[in-house]
């Protein structure tokens, strides 16, 4: 199936899929399921923004959770330190991280495969150390309060699910757009995209610069859900459950990842009884799926063939 | 003027000259095959002149401006476009977007592109699997799919290395009919191959590398009776 056809499938799935969810708040009262659901979206908008840059890019940063991190940090010191509402701080976290992301992704241009995953995920330590270090102006391990937002979880599940909804509709036209050609062929063979004619430095470093916006979004929202902001929302574990998400759900596809985020996370809290056994499950199934089932769930679902890379 | 001008271009590897003082002049509208035994040098020198690898020595004018030294994205916007000897395709996007990535990154539209690409789909004869991902096509479609991505937009030069290595007969013909139909158009091409039956056919003018250097560079039957040439590559003693 051509690439366009199998993308716009996806999306009239996810259209579909996102009007179910929006009825969901009829049928789920108890504020605890809520809650969950609304944490499952904050995880399916990380996985959504790091699979633009994994799966549909091919570079393989291991920051997603750190850049969230950021985007949390960015809204609550601005908006503790000058007063300003989060109609302001939360775009200001989206331009923060983007900015970020972008001098990272020039950093990185030359690096791929394992040394530009660690040296991500050394970016990914120092961000959180200097949080969790920071104590005068963070106050470290004891978390910084952020002011909040709705009274009732209802609120959060819509704006968390207009997000995401967002998200998917921007990402769907990306992908249909010149820049989703170029950031796929980059993904397939960068040497094959400069050959074309694409500036493989300028659309690596977009890439960079929106999924890492996105998490920083993802991340100033979930600031004034939790009301609370610790270094533990960057660690390598939340990168780690974002990366199984992806895996899980379908690297590459539209849907996978958030169909992943919200399978991992519901089990993670079915399975919280048993504690760390959890993760071995979970990193399990990543062996499982990136040894047999290359397309994830998704791609299983949907029936799609992933050749070998 | 020249279309492009390759003077003194070197290139070494540690103690090896991969490339030694190379020069010649190709003309617009010109066929030219690069050949010489492995290891002298031809593939190294396409890497210099579609900007994979910059020279040691030497200048590369491409219309009398100085090329040497840009990233193959601003070569292939400038004209010159390279067909690598293992294929380099988007394995994991079909055949038209394949060919739609050249066409968009090199100024076309979105419909242009589309009607471009469907062309060059019938032309390479690939309407067949045009649906397929690249990395489900036969080697042979591969390369034709490489092949035709270099011609998505007309380029000033066509550096094409070893198109015709292991492929089918009824595909090399495929090829063939298309770079002598392009040729007589006034489309140039480098033509780096072993297929000495088809360089023959197809090239008017030859150059032969050997060890870094060009040993003969005139029209093809002078080359392949020059001794050193017949000697170095062909195989056998010079009378």
């Amino acid at each position: 199936m051509g690439g366009d056809r199998r993308t716009a499938l996806e999306f009239r799935a996810a259209l579909v899929a996102l009007a179910i969810a929006a009825l969901v708040p009829a049928f789920v009262e108890n504020a605890y399921w809520l809650g969950v659901l609304v944490v499952s979206m904050y995880f399916a908008i990380l996985a959504g923004a790091w699979n633009l840059l994994a799966g549909y890019t091919g570079q393989f940063s291991l920051a997603p959770a750190a850049f969230a991190m950021m985007g949390a940090y960015a809204t609550g010191l601005l908006g503790n330190n000058t007063g300003l509402p989060p109609l302001v701080t939360i775009p200001f976290a989206i331009l923060a991280t983007g900015a970020i992301g972008l001098a990272l992704g020039r950093v990185v241009l030359r690096l791929s495969g394992p040394y530009l995953a660690l040296t991500t995920l050394s970016f990914a330590e120092i961000m959180r150390l200097v949080a969790s270090n920071s104590i005068n102006v963070t106050r470290g391990d004891l978390g910084l309060p952020v002011t909040g937002l709705f009274q009732n979880r209802i609120g959060w599940y819509y704006l968390f699910l207009g997000t995401l909804a967002l998200l998917l509709v921007l990402l769907y036209f990306l992908l249909r757009s010149r820049a989703g050609l170029f950031l796929q062929a980059i993904r397939d063979d960068e040497v094959a995209a400069a050959r074309s004619g694409v500036d493989v430095v300028f659309w690596k470093t977009v890439a960079f610069a929106l999924s890492s916006a996105a998490c920083g979004l993802s991340g100033a929202l979930y600031a004034h859900f939790a009301e609370l902001v610790t270094p533990d929302l960057g660690t390598v574990g939340q990168t780690g459950l974002v990366v199984s998400m992806t895996v899980i759900g379908g690297m590459g596809t539209l849907v996978g990842p958030v169909v992943g985020a919200f399978l991992v996370y519901l089990v993670s809290e079915w399975l919280r009884d048993v504690g760390g056994y959890q993760l071995i499950v979970f990193s399990l199934l990543v062996i499982a799926f990136a040894r047999f089932f290359r397309s994830g769930l998704w791609g299983i679902v949907t029936g799609l063939r992933r050749q070998p890379a | 003027m020249s279309l492009l001008s390759v003077r003194s271009v070197a290139k070494r590897f540690g103690g090896l000259k991969a490339v030694d003082a190379v020069s010649f002049e190709l003309e617009p509208g010109e066929l030219v095959g690069l050949i010489g035994p492995n290891g002298s040098g031809k593939t190294t020198l396409l890497n210099i002149l579609s900007g994979h690898l910059d020279p040691d020595a030497g200048e590369i004018l491409l219309d009398g401006a100085p090329c040497h030294g840009l990233k193959p994205e601003a070569l292939a916007k400038r004209g010159v476009m390279r067909m690598f000897q293992l294929t380099r395709l988007f394995r994991r996007m079909n055949v038209v977007d394949n060919l739609l990535v050249a066409g968009r990154a090199l100024g076309l539209d979105a419909a242009a592109a589309a009607e471009r690409a469907l062309a060059l789909i019938e032309e390479l004869r690939l309407t067949a699997v045009q649906r397929l991902d690249a990395g489900q096509l036969s080697g042979g479609q591969q390369k034709l799919l490489e092949f035709g991505a270099c011609f998505m937009v007309p380029p000033r030069i066509a550096l094409l290395d070893e198109p015709f290595a292991a492929v089918h007969p009824t595909m090399k013909e495929i090829m063939s009919q298309f770079i002598r139909a392009r040729h007589a158009t006034g489309q140039s091409f480098l033509l780096v191959s072993h297929d000495m039956p088809v360089v023959v056919e197809l090239c008017p003018r030859t150059v032969c590398m050997n060890a870094g250097q060009v040993i003969a560079d005139a029209d093809t039957r002078t080359v392949l009776t020059t001794p050193q040439v017949i000697e170095a590559y062909l195989g056998g003693e010079a009378a």
